[in-house]
């Protein structure tokens, strides 16, 4: 059956994605109340992608830096990082990506690359190399070590993602696998996760 | 208590305040018209009656930020004029002057959203948007969820706790406080899914993808100043580009 663009976003699919913007949100204040080094931010956006398709965790991303902007505009550049994350998770979902723990860990790497793609150029060309978390430190090490400015973004933002996708598409992963049938068959690529094959 | 006038402002008409001086921002050069901007939208805020909330989340989300921009660019921006040394680290003029162009950027950009939000209701912006002609789904996505987060963190903390109980430790070492993360954050998913399939019972019961024009309850109103204030921002902004260029051409 041909889908079409705007089947995507059916009501189900609509409804998931203030839940997604709120795991991000939830997601990463836990984060700070355990006091894990990682952000966690993007599981909802990931989530989103995974089950509903690239185009509604596009939006789920927007979503969430936009609300996150309301009190504290930082993060608003950063919104095509979370749409690109949602797109690419949507689209890795497609080709299978998230079918068991190595291919989702490989899906974890692409995310990371294309989370570390889209921002570093934002990090450098808006806030000059450094926003005040993790890995600014990290930046400023490598710069003080004689490293070019867009490298030294590139390096840090690269080890500061990776351990943070790749934790947060295992939780995708298991979080899918809890999912009943029931919930999965009324979203766009829930048929791939279901417990009971259906036929082709 | 008399209604104040700048708040009366139609959402749309603030949200074109903030895009000017996004745009302002970026066709001036030099850091001075950015600084003096921020000191402007100070006494937009006092005379709206939001001078303490927007200090307030200026002073919490912006100063680190600036802080740490200025310096990353007077230790690294590469540089010929050295002012001060020490050890590895330099700084220089180059650097400075750099450093105090992205901060007033940063400043007056990020501070002119942050007012725009502490003088408009998100309600009523959304409803702005729908007026402008995005979907009513859309509307209805981003209100609801800026209700279910604080839902959805009651929500945590009652797991967390209730995890706490049955002896999942949230207390000691990294490894012990990671593996928290995951009894408390999988019920609270798998929770906030279960509750979206009777969201859409409810909703398609009230005829809420029925192909018709919707009425609202919420009306906004467009004053006199909310028709002019657009069309001035924008020749003002042509004018700034029209000057630039001329600048640009006399160098």
């Amino acid at each position: 059956m041909k889908r079409s663009f705007k089947d995507d976003f059916s009501l189900m699919a609509m409804l998931l994605i203030p839940i997604g913007v709120a795991i991000n949100i939830v997601g990463f204040q836990l984060t700070n109340v355990l006091r894990l080094p990682i952000f966690l931010d993007t599981i909802g956006t990931i989530l989103v992608g995974v089950i509903a398709g690239p185009w509604v965790a596009l939006l789920a991303g927007l979503i969430t830096n936009l609300i996150n902007a309301i009190f504290n505009p930082v993060y608003l550049p950063y919104a095509l990082t979370s749409m690109a994350i949602g797109v690419g998770a949507g689209l890795l979902s497609k080709y299978g990506f998230f079918k068991s723990v190595p291919k989702t860990i490989i899906s974890g790497l692409v995310i990371t690359l294309i989370a570390v793609v889209v921002s570093a150029p934002i990090t450098v060309l808006v806030f000059g190399g450094a926003t005040g978390n993790t890995s600014s430190l990290i930046t400023a090490t490598f710069l003080a070590s004689g490293q070019e400015l867009w490298t030294a973004v590139f390096s840090s933002s690269f080890i500061v993602e990776i351990a943070d996708k790749v934790v947060s598409v295992l939780i995708v992963f298991f979080i899918v696998k809890g999912m009943s049938d029931r919930y999965l068959s009324k979203l766009k690529y829930g048929h791939l996760y279901m417990k009971r094959r259906s036929r082709q | 208590m008399k209604p104040n006038a700048l708040l009366q402002l139609h959402p749309m008409t603030k949200f074109y305040f903030a895009l000017f001086i996004l745009a302002a921002v970026l066709i001036i050069p030099g850091y001075l018209f950015a600084f003096s901007l921020f000191f402007g939208l100070m006494a937009i805020a006092f005379m709206a009656g939001v001078f303490k909330e927007f200090m307030e989340i200026v002073l919490k989300a912006l100063l680190s930020v600036l802080i740490i921009v200025f310096l990353m660019q007077i230790f690294f921006f590469p540089g010929e004029q050295v002012l001060w040394q020490w050890w590895i680290f330099e700084i220089k003029q180059e650097g400075i002057y750099y450093g105090l162009i992205l901060t007033s950027r940063i400043l007056a950009i990020g501070s002119a959203f942050v007012l725009f939000f502490r003088m408009t209701e998100v309600r009523d912006f959304v409803k702005s948007l729908e007026d402008k002609g995005m979907p009513p789904m859309g509307a209805y996505v981003v209100l609801s969820t800026l209700q279910i987060i604080p839902e959805m963190r009651r929500q945590a903390n009652t797991i967390m706790e209730a995890q706490k109980t049955r002896g999942v430790e949230t207390e000691g070492s990294l490894f012990v406080r990671a593996k928290a993360f995951i009894p408390t954050l999988t019920p609270l998913i798998l929770s906030s899914i279960a509750g979206t399939e009777e969201r859409a019972l409810t909703l398609e019961s009230r005829a809420f993808s029925a192909p018709v024009q919707k009425t609202s309850l919420h009306k906004l109103t467009k004053s006199r100043a909310d028709r002019i204030l657009p069309v001035v921002l924008v020749f003002i902004i042509i004018a700034l580009v029209v000057w630039r260029f001329f600048l640009w051409q006399q160098t």
